[in-house]
């Protein structure tokens, strides 16, 4: 039976206040990203499956300078480590390594092969040319060469949810989490001179202008902001909140802002607006590429920085991330097996399997 | 024309629709959220809780029992996400964390002398009240939500309400 407290209880409870319509939007994009289709397949497979999408194998794919050679595994949770086994990759060229967060564990692989392996992180970030990979490492943020060692290390007071080295290598953005917040913060490559940017942002990876002089990010209202270093000013992109993505060309000055229902590409003045939900998009080979999920497949678009269309293929999978060299598909049966496959562009052609689990 | 039931919606999300999904989604967004809310007491924070735990069941959905109720499965994983960060937070900052939710501003107009002491709760205490009075969550539920005994949660219960007590009476000497 109820008592009198349980009734005051039961009314106070009830008139707690609203969610915000902005923050469901983003909410039930960022839901959907994680589905994932169950493969038509025995209970067990099928767990596996879920057990490899829940780890969401690619978000943490540093969306830095990537590209490859060398060999990766990555291992999910309690499953017991593999031996590494290095295989040649033939990966595009001008680039110079890739690094991995799987499950909360970082895999680096650099020209000379296999690095870094199962590294528990919360975020990463390779350095321009590979040379070193930044990393929220418990409340730290810490510069290691590939193979590990470390170059410094800068303490955060907080986990650190997502990096970016800049194309200079002469500074980092990056995010941590504070109480109640999420701030950004700016450091030099060499891990000094750490200082705030802005006391209240959104978990949205910042993404830095080709000159290393400014980078964008997402404020927390959602509007996306431009950060000028040299000038100590920031201008705010106008583009409708809220803003789920950043992503300024490797070249120039142009730059693509992800809304719930599209793409905004910004380019010398102009403004085009590339719509569709998307489950990924980056610049890919100087190109805006988006990727558009399909039942089974997902359908990669490009696009020139003006926004003009450039082709598209398809292709199977169910998840994918863009980094400026790769697209990266965790494709359906192959998901069934523990394995994800990276494509370059275009046209699908299958790079690389990395095997999982 | 009849609502498809959680089942069918799962059913259906699982492969792969994206509306059925979002149907799910909008019918406990709502919900998700203002437990996320009550638990961690910031808007911010419960921003990320409900959102994390969407993205987290709908990451696993393919792993959830079709034949159990969905709401008390998103739950679970809701409030062991805000209990996960609000521990966090605890353990990152060397000065005094807010343990207590900043429900206040929120319910001027409210029963301000229970608010004040449900925020009071130590976390544990407070995350069974808001599931069990605000969520609406039987102990049974609780129980499985949070991978306690039942009668953890029932004595976690009973406990609450009687510092409640405790705790509204002597404002009511004062």
């Amino acid at each position: 039976m109820s008592s009198e407290l349980e009734r005051r209880l039961e009314g106070l409870l009830a008139v707690l206040p609203e969610p915000d319509a902005g923050a469901g939007e983003e909410a039930l994009h960022r839901a959907l990203r994680a589905l994932h289709p169950a493969a038509p397949a025995r209970r067990g497979l099928r767990a596996a499956v879920l057990m490899f999408a829940a780890t969401a194998v690619l978000l943490g794919i540093a969306a830095g300078s990537l590209a490859a050679a060398g060999a990766l595994h990555v291992h999910f949770g309690a499953a017991k480590p593999k031996p590494i086994v290095a295989r040649t990759l033939q990966l595009p060229s001008g680039t110079a390594g890739i690094a991995a967060v799987v499950n909360g564990r970082l895999s680096v692989v650099t020209k000379g092969g296999f690095r870094l392996q199962g590294l528990p992180v919360s975020a990463a970030s390779l350095s321009p040319h590979a040379l070193f990979v930044a990393a929220g490492i418990g409340h730290s943020l810490v510069a290691m060469a590939p193979d590990g060692h470390r170059a410094w290390s800068h303490p955060t007071r907080g986990t650190v949810v997502a990096i970016a080295w800049a194309p200079f290598g002469n500074r980092i953005a990056y995010i941590v989490r504070a109480p109640g917040r999420l701030v950004l913060r700016v450091i030099w490559g060499n891990g000094k001179n750490d200082e705030v940017i802005a006391r209240e942002v959104r978990a949205v990876r910042p993404s830095w202008r080709a000159d290393s002089l400014a980078f964008a990010y997402v404020g927390a209202g959602g509007k996306a902001i431009v950060y000028d270093l040299g000038h100590r000013s920031r201008s705010v992109i106008a583009v409708r909140a809220p803003v789920t993505g950043v992503a300024f060309a490797p070249t120039g000055d142009s730059i693509a802002v992800e809304q719930l229902d599209g793409i905004w590409v910004l380019h010398q003045s102009a403004a085009e607006k590339i719509p569709g939900h998307v489950d990924a998009f980056g610049w890919l080979n100087g190109r805006l590429a988006d990727v558009v999920p399909g039942q089974n497949f997902v359908l990669v678009r490009l696009f020139a920085p003006s926004g003009a269309s450039r082709g598209s293929y398809r292709q199977q999978g169910v998840a994918v991330t863009v980094t400026p060299k790769l697209v990266v598909v965790r494709k359906g049966r192959n998901l069934v097996a523990g394995r994800t496959t990276l494509l370059t562009v275009p046209r699908g052609a299958t790079v690389r399997s990395l095997e999982i689990g | 024309m009849r609502e498809p039931s959680d089942r069918d919606l799962v059913r259906r999300a699982r492969r792969g629709d994206r509306e059925a999904a979002a149907a799910l989604f909008r019918r406990y967004w709502r919900d998700a959220w203002r437990a996320a809310f009550a638990i961690t007491g910031r808007r911010s924070l419960a921003d990320d809780v409900a959102a994390d735990g969407f993205e987290r069941a709908f990451a696993a959905l393919g792993r959830f029992d079709e034949r159990r109720p969905f709401g008390p499965w998103l739950h679970r994983i809701v409030a062991n996400r805000a209990l996960d960060v609000l521990r966090a937070e605890r353990r990152v900052s060397d000065e005094e964390l807010p343990d207590t939710p900043d429900l206040a501003p929120v319910h001027a107009s409210g029963d301000r002398s229970l608010l004040a002491s449900v925020a009071e709760l130590s976390l544990e205490r407070r995350v069974v009240v808001v599931l069990r009075y605000g969520v609406g969550m039987t102990p049974k539920q609780i129980a499985e939500a949070l991978d306690l005994p039942v009668g953890t949660v029932n004595s976690r219960l009973a406990r609450s309400l009687e510092q409640l007590r405790e705790s509204l009476e002597v404002e009511h000497v004062e």
